[in-house]
């Protein structure tokens, strides 16, 4: 096979694959009527699935735990949810986690 | 004379509804960005074409998955690995699209597949906020994923210009950068600075080896933990 052929042949797959796993669920359990103790379940996934992937970038960055006063994710992390908590923006608490992210390191550095 | 003020105005809705979501959709698209850039570059790195990159991240949308599939691909995992691997990475999104559906009822399969395409964590978490909020609409929803994919796929292509211009500059005498460095600017910018890592080329792939490999369990206890989380919340707050 020609590297071009391995690259079209894993690239097709490859969205084929991302999109069997987001389309099924979606198309399926909209044509069902759910039982209400599953509807309050799955109310919860949201809040589960972010917090689960926010604490692991901020308390475990590159795969190994870095929970220390100086850790940038830390000292970014914390005032940018309290941002969000007062202002109830996500635009202003991004922008504020990004430049408070960047000063952070720049001061651990 | 057709009255087409009714339909007029629906479209008019139709598209300020999806303006909204753009709007609603812009931090998405500054998160997106650099690590769109990043995924440029590394993969024009491994021998990718610009335009290749582009149609990866395009049809792919997958992030992480992407990352993960270049390092396999760099290592020469056969083809079954590299789609499994990104296939169980992104196993989270069967949880995301359950837990939306019951808001997509009565829409068609079609619009159902176009939201599902453009389904992220980033753009899932936008639409479940302006879900709650009373104002989420399919329109939104769109305009929410057609700016996160704006973002991905435009920030590729910046990453593969970058890279490009990077190789023009090194064939011109002025290059600074080993394959090598671009790999660890691209780390830097998709996971931080930290930890630090030590080594050179040959530590270097090492590490991107390593992580590859590490990213899947990590990604697998994510899933686990939201499970557990989840009916914890649902047993407690009834």
């Amino acid at each position: 096979m020609t590297p071009d052929y391995v690259w079209a042949v894993i690239v097709a797959l490859m969205a084929v694959s991302n999109f069997a796993v987001r389309y099924p669920p979606i198309a399926l359990v909209s044509r069902l009527e759910l039982p209400e103790p599953l509807l309050r379940w799955l109310g919860f996934v949201p809040a589960a699935v972010m917090g689960a992937l926010v604490a692991g970038e901020v308390l475990r960055p590159g795969g190994e735990y870095l929970i220390t006063p100086v850790s940038p994710y830390i000292l970014a992390a914390v005032p940018t949810a309290l941002i969000y908590h007062y202002t109830r923006s996500f635009l202003g608490a991004t922008l504020s986690g990004m430049v408070l992210f960047v000063i952070a390191r720049a001061l651990v550095a | 004379m057709p009255d087409n003020s009714s339909s007029h105005h629906t479209v008019n809705s139709m598209a300020s509804r999806f303006a909204r979501g753009i709007r609603l959709g812009l931090p998405i698209l500054l998160g997106y960005m650099p690590v769109g850039i990043a995924f440029g570059v590394l993969a024009t790195t491994i021998g990718f074409t610009a335009i290749q990159a582009m149609v990866c991240s395009a049809t792919a949308l997958a992030g992480a998955g992407q990352f993960i599939a270049l390092n396999l691909m760099k290592d020469r995992a056969d083809v079954f690995a590299v789609v499994a691997a990104t296939t169980v990475v992104n196993l989270r999104y069967v949880l995301f699209g359950a837990t939306l559906s019951p808001h997509l009822r009565g829409m068609s399969a079609g619009k159902q597949a176009l939201l599902a395409f453009t389904l992220t964590d980033e753009t899932f978490a936008v639409n479940v906020s302006d879900r709650r909020s009373g104002y989420s609409t399919g329109a939104s929803m769109a305009g929410v994923g057609a700016i996160a994919w704006v973002g991905w796929v435009a920030g590729t292509a910046i990453g593969a210009m970058v890279r490009y211009l990077d190789r023009r500059s090194i064939a011109m005498g002025y290059g600074f950068r080993d394959a090598c460095h671009v790999h660890r600017l691209a780390s830097r910018t998709r996971r931080g600075p930290y930890p630090r890592r030590r080594g050179g080329t040959g530590g270097c792939i090492r590490n991107r080896t390593s992580r590859a490999r590490s990213f899947r369990p990590r990604l697998s206890w994510i899933i686990i933990a939201s499970i557990g989380a989840a009916t914890i919340g649902a047993v407690l707050f009834r």
